[in-house]
This record gives structure tokens, C-alpha cells and sequence, in this order.
């Protein structure tokens, strides 16, 4: 059996808020299932492996998206072709507006996306910040922390995450969160995100896999812990 | 006339506060500014003689400042300080208020103060320091505190304004020694740092944010890393790099968690530190700076008291639970669970272990950082494992994912004082790592339980 490949953008520059712990999730929960994986680190300046299976990027400070926004427009065409042939993405917070069309930060100015996601965001002078809970058609109800100054919105096409049942998800008007296209999600939650919503965690496990060209069942886990945290999460001013 | 009203008004709520048992240390400082909003600049202008000291930064606030408060103790130098850690601007103005009489004097040689780094520029405005000392910035409660860069920033306007002041930084930390590096005004900067160190380190430290040069944004070069983005280091180029420290600590050896020895400079004599882990060296090595900095003492004056410093308030600190020697480990961000599971878990992991994470805003609502930190280098962690607080189940899930099966997680505080006793016997010991609030809550507990017990006995 050929590994999974994970693959983590820039964990240097874009891993602030807990983002370990989704790469933590998509290892744990394969290798309890007796499933190989590996993950690559791919910084600045480095080339994304054409096996990938799965890519996830997390979010950072102003100051390193920067630099990311630059270096990301030189994957911009593999990151999509990538996304196209069903490849799983993962994207969090600053990802996920990178991946957009632009980010208009406070500090530095309009930072340019690869535009996989139809969004545009734009920081705000207040943040975002607090507990979340969004009710997603697929995945049912999400639960996360979000904290964010950036300001999302959808143009032309979009299918939202879920929509927001407490805390502000995209923007403080329009109750969405998140973006879903194709084997790829964007959102704004941490949580960390993936170990407290086990149903997406393996929706992105499963479609991964489908990627590698292998096909294996996914056996069922006890998620007791993920239930009870998630209820102590919802139950959280 | 205002400024009388207000520390008449602190004194009062301060003893109220006393008679109803409340002891919050910020309410005074509060009902003072409402009445007087520069009480604090009134209060520390024109008074200590000998100077004003600032300690801050993410972690070791509170060791350091005891440290310093130790060193000025056993040499016959008076101070106010803000002892219990309340270390935003209310809190200060409490310390000071109940020190000082009606017309403002305070009678102590020294002002030493830590704070909180969000408070940073507005309290220094009003204090005017003559030193400022910043030990290092790490990820920490980003929903309080915002970006490491942004603190960076805010630090680096703030020091330009401040002429007077005296810089004391820690060199082994990229973005701290920055702050002395390309600075408009003429400033003395004294450095400290970390000549070697060679024991025990985590496998899954996550935890280095500012590994790029602050200047140009490339990736530094480290010879030496130490933990999380400390180290010995230098920038593409060369023009930013590790500063020499004035006073660097050599020779770390760590006795078991009781102690760490070393020795300053070239100096042959052993200073050992009752407290352990090379984050305490950083804490010495910072107040030994800040020290040597702004007062006239010598090294032996300064490191005699250091080493005969203890723990401050639940960093560190022991505790008799019903003849169970409790040991308690503040926790607030990954870098100082990582040090604390360095120091002391790594090296004595048979005890019981208790977590107790509340998400207070105190504490930092968001408790995504758990997944941050190193658990997973308890993989081989042989006690007992008991998580509470009021995100226990979020700290169970997170051991799960770290390869720890059989966590009991308990919401409840009585209830997991309860499982503590029952998991552990007389004479035995046991590590307690709480986040800030249920560090209050827990440690009050306990000291009730040690009198009831006394008392009992009696």
C-alpha cells in the first residue's frame, strides 16, 4: 500500500492558532486505522510533490502571509490543477483567504490570492474572536474558536461551509462560514478544527485516499471524547 | 486634591475588600482611577529615588519580578511591588495606593513592577521606567493579546519615546534582541543569554514562531537551539544577528527538579537555583541584568540572593494536600507546558498528573494552543493522568490524540479533589499543572484543606 501524503504548507510561516493539531487528527485517525501516512513540509521557496494526497494550510501572523501570498502564486496553478482532480485541501483562517481572490490586510496592503476559493476578504478594525458553532449541510453541526480581523465574502458561485448558529463565521452580517469547492474546504474555524469535527476529518481522510488511486473503508472509530468535548465546546459561553 | 480622594478611596476598598473577603487586587486600583484617571503617573513621580523597574514579556513575568524583589530584599534596598502578579495598569495603582500615605509618598527605594505586555505602552507612558526588561514573546492567548509581531511593534514606538530608558533583553531570543537593533534614540542595552545547554529537550516542540529575521523576513541560522526560538542564531548576511550577551549564563546542570546550576561569564562560582529548567536561567540571568543595570551592587550580592530565592505564587510551588506534597505548575501557552513538561514530567513520570484547563478570560478563551504543546512527548508517561476544568474534555481529547489512553476527566472541582485522594497515598507526591484561574481556584482549595487538616490536629 502506497502512503497517503500529507502535505503541510508552510508550517513555518502559517501555523499559529493550534493548526498542529488538524495534522495530528488526519495522522491519528489513519493510523488507527491501520492506514499509512506521511507528512512533507513544504516552505517558501519549495516545490509541492506531485503525489500529494491531501494538502492543508493553517493560519499566521500579518507579517508572514505576506511573504506566503508571494510564494503561493508560484503553486497557484499546481494548487488548483490539484483541487480539479480531486485532490483533498484543508484551509484555515489565513489559508483560507489566501486561497481567495485577495486579502486586504490593515498593515500591508492588498495581498494577492490564487483565487481556488470564490472570496474576497478584507480586515476589519475589530476582531472577530470567540467560540462558534455553524450547522453544515453535510457535515451537521461544526464546532470551533474562531479569531479573525478579516472580513469574507463570497463572489459568484459559492457553496458555504454551513451557516453560523453562534459567533460570526465570514463577516459579522451574512451567518456563513467556510466554503466548500469541490474535495476542498476554507474556514475560519480553530479549535483546533479537525479533532473536535471527526465527520470531516474523515470526509477529507476518505477523499484523500480516493485520490492515491486506492480504495479503503473506513472503519468506524469510537468517538466518545470528540462527542463529549464537542458538547462541553457548544456549551461554552 | 483628586489624587488624594483617589488613594483614599483605594486604601478603602482595599480593606473592604479584606473584611468581605473578596481580596481582588485590581478593584482598588479601579475605584482610584475612576476618581483620578493619571493616578498612577501622580503616584510613581517624585517617588523611588533609586529607580523604576519593568519586567515583561510572555513567560517568567512573575518569577523574575520575585527574583529581582529578592535581590533588593536581602541587600537592605526598600520597593513596593505588585506581588501577586496583578499586572495591569489597576493593579499596579493598587500596589503603590496602599503604599503610599494620603499626599502620595511612598517611602521605598525602588518601584519594581511586571506588565502584562497588552498594558505595556500605556503604563510606561505613565511611568517613565528607568529600566525595562523583556525576557522573551511566545504564542500566547492570541485572543487577548493579538500577534507576536504586533506586540514587537507596539514595544519598539514605545521604546523610542522613552528616552530615559534602559533596555534590558534576552539575546537568545530573535524578535526580543531585535528591539535593541537600528534604534532612532541612544539607548544602553544590556544583554543576556545562554552559553550551552545540553539537557533534556522535547521531540515535538512546536513552538518557534520568530525564527526569521525580523528585518529582512529570511530564515535565520541557529548553531545552538535551545527551545522554541531561542538560541544561538545569525540572519542571512550577517547584519542581524545573536548580540553578544553582557551576561551569559555557562555550565547548565540540572539536579533532578530541584535545582540548576551555573555560573555568569567567566566568574568561577556556582550559582544554584532552587527553581529548575533553563527557562529559570533565563528568569536569574534577567533579573541578574536587570539589576546589574540599574543598581550598584555586586555579582555576589546579586547572586546569593538569587540563589536563595524560592517559587513564586503557583509557579512552582509546593503544597501539603492531606499529606500529599502538591506541586503546582502554572500553565498558560504551549512554550511554558513544553518547559514544564521538560523539566519536570520527562524526569519524574511516575507521579499522578492532574490538569485542570478553565477558559476564562484570564485564562484565554480560546484553548486551541493545548494542540500546540509537546504532549505528545508524555507518550511513555507511567502515572495517572486526571483532567479538569471547564474545558476538561477538551484536554482528555487532546491526551488521546497524544497516545494517552485512560484519562479521567472530571468537570467538577470537588470532584476531582475527590479522584486526587484516591489516586494518590499518604507521603506521596503529585504534579498539578491549572491554567491561571483554576490555578486561584485549586491552590485556594488546597491551602483551605492544609488548615482544616492543622486545625484538626490541633
Amino acid at each position: 500500500m502506497k502512503p497517503i501524503k500529507i502535505v503541510h504548507l508552510y508550517p513555518e510561516r502559517m501555523s499559529i492558532y493550534g493548526d498542529y493539531g488538524n495534522i495530528i487528527a488526519l495522522r491519528q485517525r489513519m493510523n488507527w486505522r491501520g492506514i499509512e501516512n506521511i507528512v512533507e513540509n513544504i516552505e517558501v521557496g519549495s516545490k509541492i510533490p506531485n503525489d500529494a494526497d491531501l494538502i492543508f494550510i493553517g493560519g499566521g501572523q500579518d507579517k508572514g502571509q505576506v511573504i506566503v501570498s508571494e510564494d503561493l502564486a508560484s503553486k497557484a496553478d499546481q494548487i488548483k490543477q490539484f483541487v480539479e482532480s480531486g485532490g483533498a485541501l484543508l484551509a484555515v483562517c489565513g489559508g483560507y483567504q489566501l486561497l481567495g481572490e485577495y486579502f486586504i490586510s490593515n498593515d500591508y496592503g492588498r495581498l494577492k490570492g490564487i483565487g481556488l476559493f470564490n472570496i474576497v476578504s478584507k480586515a476589519t478594525s475589530s476582531r472577530m474572536i470567540g467560540n462558534i458553532v455553524v450547522q453544515s449541510d453535510i457535515f451537521g453541526k461544526l464546532v470551533g474558536f474562531e479569531n479573525h480581523s478579516g472580513s469574507t465574502e463570497y463572489v459568484g458561485r459559492a457553496q458555504p461551509l454551513g451557516s453560523v448558529i453562534k459567533g460570526f463565521g465570514n463577516n459579522p452580517t451574512d451567518k456563513q462560514e467556510g466554503i466548500i469547492y469541490k474535495n476542498a474546504i476554507g474556514t475560519y474555524l480553530h479549535g483546533s478544527f479537525l479533532p473536535k469535527n471527526p465527520k470531516v476529518c474523515d470526509w477529507l481522510i476518505g477523499k484523500a485516499i480516493a485520490k492515491s488511486g486506492q480504495s479503503i473503508k473506513l472503519k468506524p472509530l469510537s468517538d466518545l471524547l470528540e462527542k463529549r468535548a464537542r458538547s462541553s465546546s457548544i456549551s461554552r459561553p | 486634591m483628586r489624587s488624594l480622594l483617589a488613594i483614599l478611596a483605594a486604601k478603602a476598598a482595599f480593606r473592604i475588600n479584606r473584611l468581605t473577603g473578596t481580596g481582588g487586587t485590581s478593584l482598588p486600583g479601579m475605584v482610584a482611577q475612576k476618581i483620578d484617571k493619571d493616578i498612577l503617573k501622580k503616584l510613581v513621580k517624585n517617588n523611588f529615588p533609586r529607580g523604576v523597574i519593568v519586567v515583561t514579556g510572555t513567560n517568567g513575568k512573575t518569577t523574575t519580578t520575585k527574583l529581582i524583589a529578592d535581590v533588593l530584599e536581602s541587600n537592605g534596598i526598600s520597593y513596593v511591588y505588585n506581588r501577586t502578579g496583578s499586572n495591569m495598569e489597576r493593579g499596579l495603582i493598587t500596589s503603590v495606593a496602599l503604599e503610599s500615605n494620603i499626599t502620595g509618598r511612598v517611602s521605598a527605594d525602588v518601584g519594581l513592577f511586571e506588565v502584562d505586555e497588552a498594558y505595556m505602552p500605556k503604563v510606561c507612558r505613565a511611568i517613565q521606567p528607568n529600566v525595562i526588561l523583556v525576557s522573551n514573546l511566545f504564542r500566547d492567548q492570541l485572543d487577548r493579546f493579538g500577534e507576536l509581531d504586533k506586540i514587537a511593534r507596539s514595544f519598539r514606538s514605545l521604546i523610542e519615546e522613552l528616552e530615559a530608558t534602559q533596555l534590558v533583553l534576552n539575546a537568545d531570543d530573535p524578535l526580543v534582541a531585535s528591539l535593541g537593533y537600528e534604534l532612532e534614540s541612544e539607548k544602553k542595552v544590556t544583554y543576556f543569554g545562554v552559553g550551552d545547554y545540553s539537557g533534556p529537550k522535547l521531540e515535538h516542540d512546536r513552538t518557534a514562531d520568530s525564527i526569521f529575521d525580523p528585518f529582512t523576513q529570511e530564515k535565520l541560522y541557529y548553531t545552538q537551539h535551545y527551545f522554541s526560538h531561542l538560541g544561538k542564531y545569525r540572519g542571512k548576511g550577517g547584519a542581524f544577528r545573536r548580540p553578544k550577551p553582557d551576561y551569559q549564563a555557562n555550565n547548565l546542570r540540572q539536579k533532578g527538579i530541584e535545582s540548576i546550576q551555573f555560573n555568569i561569564n567567566r566568574s568561577d562560582d556556582l550559582v544554584e537555583l532552587k527553581i529548575p529548567g533553563i527557562f529559570n536561567v533565563y528568569n536569574a540571568m534577567g533579573a541578574f541584568s536587570a539589576v546589574k543595570a540599574s543598581l550598584n551592587l555586586e555579582d555576589d550580592q546579586i547572586t546569593k540572593a538569587i540563589a536563595g530565592s524560592t517559587a513564586a505564587f503557583g509557579r512552582s510551588e509546593v503544597l501539603n494536600y492531606f499529606g500529599r506534597e502538591a506541586l503546582i505548575l502554572l500553565i498558560k501557552n504551549p512554550t511554558g507546558l513544553n518547559q514544564i513538561i521538560q523539566t519536570y514530567l520527562l524526569s519524574e513520570n511516575d507521579r499522578l498528573l492532574v490538569f485542570i484547563i478553565n477558559d476564562s478570560y484570564a485564562d484565554g478563551r480560546d484553548i486551541s494552543w493545548l494542540w500546540d504543546s509537546a504532549l505528545e512527548d508524555l507518550a511513555h508517561y507511567k502515572g495517572k493522568i486526571l483532567v479538569g476544568g471547564s474545558r476538561a474534555d477538551d484536554m482528555a481529547l487532546r491526551l488521546k490524540y497524544a497516545g494517552k489512553k485512560d484519562v479521567l476527566a472530571e468537570t467538577n472541582e470537588a470532584e476531582l479533589l475527590k479522584l486526587i485522594t484516591k489516586h494518590t497515598s499518604k507521603r506521596s507526591k503529585l504534579f498539578i499543572l491549572p491554567t491561571y484561574t483554576a490555578m486561584l481556584s485549586i491552590r485556594s482549595q488546597i491551602v483551605a484543606g492544609d488548615e482544616l487538616q492543622k486545625e484538626y490536629w490541633q
